[in-house]
């Protein structure tokens, strides 16, 4: 039992909180989207920090899962929601 | 014996000030990401948090963790989280672009 | 000095995981709902953690974070386009 670490883990529980309001008002789907994937990596140092914190390495292995499936959410919004429009304007179309 | 405890000390402190640093750049991300005025400054500031606080804090964990087994889990886990938002953050930036949403100018 | 500021830490993580799940029910815009319960699937997972429930919290990561938002966000896509020969009363309306 660390003190030093959940203190570290205690700091970055905050960021979350206070990222929430930019998914309560973001004017765009992607604004959320974003923040979500904040939240996620937060998650993830939360866990690491908390691991070492609570002398208990099994969160390792749950913050590796965090870190492989954070990037199907994102895959996903921008394959099935938030698609780019019909008019191309920049860069290459999404195939 | 003395030299051994004392280098482990030093590993230990130098841990730590690199888990503060990493700390710092969570809270700017946030910050940034509350007060910028557009979705691209947003992604600028979710992808400093995402790949540079966390490489700080996952290097300051190894350094002080002291086995090799546990340095090489965490950085399997910061080279996914690299490779997930950089990947994620390049998409949503490509589709904003395709949604004909123009960058934020003074 | 070590369970008082994992009291704290417990204390920030269920007012934050009360205050998302109140604006999760009371939302009206159901996009913004689903970035919500993803934020609410890894506060779900950290207070596992904090229960000493580990496998629990392996699978809440897992589940909640990871497959459920994909779901329902391919689920949100299936709804705002109405099927072949349907006519949707409420398709007007604009996310």
């Amino acid at each position: 039992m660390s003190w030093m670490h959940t203190t570290f883990a205690l700091i970055l529980l905050p960021a979350i909180v206070v990222g929430m309001f930019r998914i309560l008002r973001g004017p765009t789907a992607a604004d959320r989207m974003v923040t979500a994937q904040l939240f996620g990596t937060c998650g993830v140092a939360i866990l690491l920090l908390l691991g070492t914190g609570m002398g208990n390495p099994v969160l390792l292995d749950i913050a590796l899962v965090f870190a492989l499936l954070a990037a199907l959410t994102t895959m996903t919004f921008i394959r099935r929601t938030w698609h780019g429009s019909g008019k191309k304007k920049h860069g290459h179309p999404i195939p | 014996m003395v030299p051994e405890k004392k280098n482990m000390d030093i590993l230990y402190h130098s841990g730590t000030v690199l888990i503060l640093l990493g700390l710092s750049f969570f809270l700017s991300g946030t910050v940034g990401l509350i007060r910028f005025p557009d979705i691209y400054t947003r992604l600028h500031a979710l992808t400093k948090a995402d790949n540079v606080g966390l490489g700080f804090v996952v290097s300051g964990l190894a350094l002080q963790s002291g086995s090799w087994a546990v340095t090489a889990k965490l950085l399997l886990i910061w080279l996914l989280v690299l490779i997930a938002s950089s990947a994620s953050c390049h998409l949503i930036a490509r589709s904003a672009m395709q949604k004909n949403i123009q960058p934020w100018t003074r | 000095m070590s369970y008082f500021i994992f009291t704290i830490f417990d204390i920030v993580l269920v007012l934050s995981m009360v205050w998302i799940a109140w604006h999760l029910l009371g939302t009206e815009d159901i996009f913004k709902a689903v970035v919500l319960f993803i934020s609410f699937g890894l506060l779900m997972a950290l207070a596992w953690v904090r229960m000493r429930a580990p496998d629990v919290a392996l699978a809440e990561a897992a589940l909640g974070a990871g497959l459920t938002g994909p779901l329902f966000l391919s689920a949100l896509r299936r709804m705002n386009r109405p099927r072949k020969g349907e006519r949707r009363l409420d398709s007007d309306e604009k996310r």
